[in-house]
């Protein structure tokens, strides 16, 4: 016991080694899923977050009005440089919480960022609000995170309400021009994200005149899909929705091909149909899948396409829509410490509530960021995507989009 | 019987077949050693891997990573088998699980370490396209690894029940000082099992490959299945697992398609409950 | 000497926390106690009876899920709902125990495996339990007896009290009747038969006991963290993580899965805050190396290894 406890404050001893500040350092925390099922995607936000602290902390002119891109570092403090402290939530609530109370405590970081799975941004939360520590979630979509009364709590990204309405605009528009949609499937995983996501669309679906005819949920990591692309292809409605993590969308991906399966319209929300991993590897069995996405790299030239190239340098893969957020995320937050001026919770806080982005300042497409009394983003918002030969483009709304919607072809 | 059913049936016993195939390696170390191998899962993740690469380096194809792959695992297997399992042999039950548990976990991320944590597919013509059977497909990536399934599953059961070797191990597995005093080296039976199970565990990994994706977790998502198909056909009967395979394959396809995916395993583990219920020692095993 | 020991060993767990303050060593320090109390749970079956369950989550499941439907379907403070979990977990130990103990070895390992899944995918489709989505505590504490702190040292007091009454109840039994009974069982259930033990009973009654008690470490949990789904709650990792807790420090021992909760909980903390960061995997390499070799060194776990360096000295 005693031979233990000498181990831990060794062990405690050689952690406090590298927290001695260098000068002009502002400390965020990071917490994300870098091991576990969702590593692939926690790895991805990483590297998103760590060009989002390159780009604050160089002075970078090419990227136009981009929040924080002009001048190097902080410039309201004197150019004070950003350095992020990353943490693994290892996919559990608890890991989640204990991280976010070791950047507290331990990193003494300003702010926290994070936590991915929606379950694990609600416990790592209520430890930053209990600490008073700014909060912002990039891509949790729980709509209970922010009916918690919290004062800390940030959400930058559109929850699935925000989603379901630009499906539905999208959809609507869609049926304007001629195609059938009297049918409609939803294929979602059984976990808080799929059947999140689902509960939202059926709703909207209902609401709006569209008709839900089958739903399938499945377990996620599944280790055959089969079945339930037959029941798909037994009853053929007009238009299939997959909300599915990446394993998963691979296998449907494969097993619509192996079972000669292709719907009239189909439709994926974001997630697994939108790992690059999916597109680079599977993308040419899903030609024309219709996705949503925050992001969306655009024509040479653009801004968007020079942070995906950026992206493209560090990584090797394209920047993802979860990865987009997060990196937008990112630079909200390093916005309002900018204003605060300060790394005092409060001061940061206020700015936080302050903050008013405008399209120009943003890199996913949202139409800016404003939080409300609640925390919520209410300018946030989604663009439409579809599989163009093997890679997504915007085609929604007609602002942003840089190619006409086509039909489902699948695989060649 | 609609065509959908029959290919929903087809479907099943294909993905039996992958499940026996999975399983295999498992049983026979279970029967033959009453070690139960939390890493099995793992293994076959190395093995996919072992498949990936080769194809994304060298570009090799099937005929040349699935022996590869039985190759790597089976030296894997001795490995572990005087690296980890022999010594924890002696020790309680426990120890076996806490030893491959740790292993486990190495191995996985090990592999996390070393290869990231990226989805990754080997392209879709490595065993090519699928045939329509009377209006049933089959897609011939599945089908090949049933017939494997089916010789593996033949084979170690030839070799086990008909061949020396094969009397000798059993030997071993049922009385270790007898089969010494007869003068059969335990040792060396124990690792030529370990290196056989390890080895089948490689084929149906690589063979896996072509038709699944690779991750350092993938073993995760098949092994909970393979221990239910291990004991519902009996630890130690390598025909029982190619049974209860096939068997769990079709009850999941069907009431996939009937009831709806989520229950599908709700089914599975709710009829294993009522089997050991029934027959303690699963459909083939001995008490 | 031994005595001695023991209070030394209790001296420093009751001002541990004190010395090493720090908010996150606290949290550590009392989540090691937490998962020793279900360590210790586990044992009472696993360890004492020799019956290897790999399904207790459901029992931690139970504790944590009767903690939050408390809140969410009476706005009673969680702690409240801890009889409804320990009853739920008894009940539910004494409706699957008498099937599955009947099973010898790893068919009953594979039994508890089975039901632990399928218990699992069944909440996750409960709208009372929160089905995929899972259920909060309170978000903000309304009164104490939310038991909602910040500092970490309540719960440390708490989870420490909680676990010397379950340490107290193991010890009095392993001198009981009933120890004697178990160790009977495990050595030989059939020499135990035949000398006119009611196995069957005594191993339901341990199985029952051992439900209770990891039922309420889940409602501890659920108190501390604030949060359950069905991966945290009914996962069959946290029930694999008993069985290593108490194999590691010493299966069928009074303090062996304390021990090993002491090693595996801030190992894993620790680790993680060191390695976890860099998201390259290296924590579980480290963490499943260790395990390895302990399991390979010292197969009968850490307490044999004291034991035996105890004898020579």
């Amino acid at each position: 016991m005693r031979k233990f406890a000498m181990a831990v404050t060794t062990a405690l001893v050689m952690a406090g080694a590298g927290q001695v500040l260098a000068q002009g350092t502002v400390k965020i925390g990071a917490i994300y899923p870098l091991s576990g099922n969702a590593a692939s995607a926690g790895q991805s936000s990483k590297a998103a977050i760590e060009m989002a602290v390159d780009i604050v902390n160089q002075d970078l002119l090419d990227l136009g009005d981009l929040a924080m891109a002009k001048g190097a570092g902080l410039t309201n403090m004197k150019g004070a440089k950003v350095e992020v402290v990353f943490a693994d939530n290892q996919g559990t609530p608890a890991a989640g919480q204990s991280q976010a109370l070791r950047l507290i405590t331990e990193e003494k970081v300003a702010a926290i960022v994070g936590a991915y799975q929606s379950g694990i941004t609600l416990t790592a939360s209520a430890v930053a609000e209990r600490y008073g520590i700014p909060f912002l979630t990039p891509e949790s979509v729980a709509t209970n995170l922010t009916e918690r009364g919290f004062k800390w709590f940030f959400r930058a990204t559109p929850i699935t309400s925000d989603l379901a309405a630009a499906y539905i605009d999208f959809l609507k528009e869609r049926r304007a021009a001629g195609k059938k949609i009297d049918s409609i499937a939803i294929v979602n995983e059984n976990t808080e994200y799929g059947s999140s996501i689902a509960e939202s669309l059926r709703k909207a679906f209902g609401a709006n005149g569209f008709n839900v005819t089958m739903e399938i949920p499945y377990s996620a990591n599944t280790s055959d899909v089969q079945p339930q692309v037959l029941q798909l292809k037994d009853k053929n409605p007009d238009l299939v929705i997959f909300v599915t993590y990446t394993s998963d969308a691979i296998l449907y991906a494969k097993a619509m091909r192996s079972l000669n399966y292709r719907p009239t319209m189909m439709l994926a929300d974001n997630a697994g149909f939108n790992d690059p991993a999916f597109v680079e590897q599977v993308g040419n069995l899903v030609e024309g899948v219709i996705n949503r996405s925050a992001f969306a790299p655009g024509n040479p030239g653009t801004i968007p396409h020079r942070i995906n190239e950026m992206f493209k340098a560090k990584t090797g893969r394209d920047l993802d829509d979860p990865s987009a957020r997060a990196m937008m995320g990112m630079l909200v937050m390093c916005d309002a410490i900018n204003r605060a001026g300060g790394t005092e919770p409060a001061k940061i806080q206020a700015a936080l509530k302050a903050t008013d982005l405008k399209v120009n300042q943003i890199l996913t497409g949202y139409r800016g960021v404003k939080f409300d009394e609640k925390g919520q983003n209410i300018l946030a918002f989604t663009l439409i995507t579809q599989m163009h030969d093997g890679k997504y483009v915007p085609v929604w709304p007609a602002g942003q989009a840089s190619a006409p919607v086509k039909d489902y072809v699948g695989w060649r | 019987m609609s065509p959908i059913l029959l290919q929903v049936i087809v479907g099943g016993l294909l993905l039996g077949a992958v499940y026996a195939l999975f399983s295999s390696g498992l049983t026979l170390i279970w029967g033959m050693m009453n070690v139960v191998n939390f890493a099995h899962g793992d293994f076959v993740m190395l093995a996919m891997y072992v498949a990936f690469w080769t194809w994304a380096i060298i570009g090799g194809g099937p005929l040349l990573f699935t022996p590869l792959a039985a190759f790597a695992l089976a030296v894997l297997g001795v490995v572990v088998y005087f690296g980890v399992v022999k010594p924890v042999m002696g020790g309680p039950m426990l120890a076996q699980m806490l030893g491959t548990f740790g292993l486990a976990l190495f191995l996985r991320y090990s592999a996390f370490w070393a290869f990231t944590a990226n989805f990754r597919t080997l392209p879709e013509d490595m065993i090519p396209g699928s045939f329509v059977v009377g209006g049933v497909r089959f897609e011939a990536a599945k089908v090949v690894a049933g017939i494997v399934a089916l010789l593996l599953t033949i084979g170690l059961h030839l070799l086990l029940t008909k061949t020396r070797l094969g009397s000798r191990m059993l030997a071993v597995s049922e009385d270790r000082q007898a089969a010494m005093l007869m003068g059969i080296r335990p040792d060396r039976m124990q690792a030529i099992a370990w290196a056989l199970a390890a080895g089948a565990t490689g084929v149906a990994g690589a063979l896996i490959a072509t038709f699944f994706y690779v991750s350092p977790t993938v073993g995760e998502t098949l092994a909970v299945i393979a221990f239910v198909v291990v004991s519902l056909g009996g630890f130690g009967s390598v025909p029982g697992a190619l049974v209860a395979g096939l068997l769990i394959g079709v009850i999941e396809s069907l009431s996939a398609f009937w009831i709806g995916a989520v229950y599908k395993d709700v089914l599975v583990y709710a009829l294993f409950l009522v089997v050991l219920w029934v027959r303690p020692q699963g459909l083939f095993g001995k008490l | 000497m031994a005595r001695f020991v023991l209070a030394v060993a209790i001296a420093i767990a009751l001002v541990f926390p004190l010395v090493f303050s720090g908010a996150f060593y606290e949290r550590v320090a009392a989540l090691t106690l937490l998962y020793a109390i279900a360590a210790s749970a586990w044992n009472l079956i696993g360890g004492y009876a020799g019956q290897v369950s790999v399904g207790h989550v459901v029992f931690f499941g139970c504790g944590a899920y009767g903690a939050a439907v408390a809140y969410s379907e009476w706005g009673l403070p969680p702690i409240a709902g801890l009889p409804l979990g320990v009853g739920a977990a008894v009940l539910l130990a004494a409706l699957v125990g008498v099937p599955t103990l009947r099973l010898s070895g790893h068919y009953f390992t594979m039994a508890t495996v089975a039901l632990a899944e399928l218990i699992r995918i069944l909440v996750g489709n409960v709208p009372v339990l929160g089905a995929a989505v899972g259920l909060m505590g309170p978000a903000v504490p309304r009164s104490v007896w939310d038991l909602s702190f910040t500092s970490s040292l309540p719960y440390y007091y708490l989870f420490l009290a909680v676990l010397a009454g379950l340490l107290l109840f193991t010890w009095w039994m392993e001198r009981s009747r009933m120890g004697f009974y178990l160790r009977a069982i495990k050595g030989s259930e059939r020499a135990a038969r035949s000398l006119g033990i009611p196995v069957g009973r005594y191993k339901l009654y341990a199985l029952m006991l051992s439900a209770g008690f990891t039922a309420v470490a889940g409602a501890l949990y659920l108190v501390m963290v604030g949060f359950v789904d069905p991966d945290s709650g009914v996962g069959i990792l946290l029930s694999v993580k008993m069985l290593i807790m108490a194999a590691l420090g010493g299966a069928g021992t009074l303090f062996g899965p304390l021990i090993g909760a002491l090693i595996l909980v801030p190992l894993e903390e620790i680790s993680n805050s060191l390695l976890g960061g860099q998201g390259s995997g290296v924590t579980f390499v480290v963490y499943g190396g260790i395990i390895l070799l302990i399991a390979v060194f010292q197969p009968g776990g850490i307490l044999a290894m004291v034991a035996g360096w105890w004898r020579k000295s």
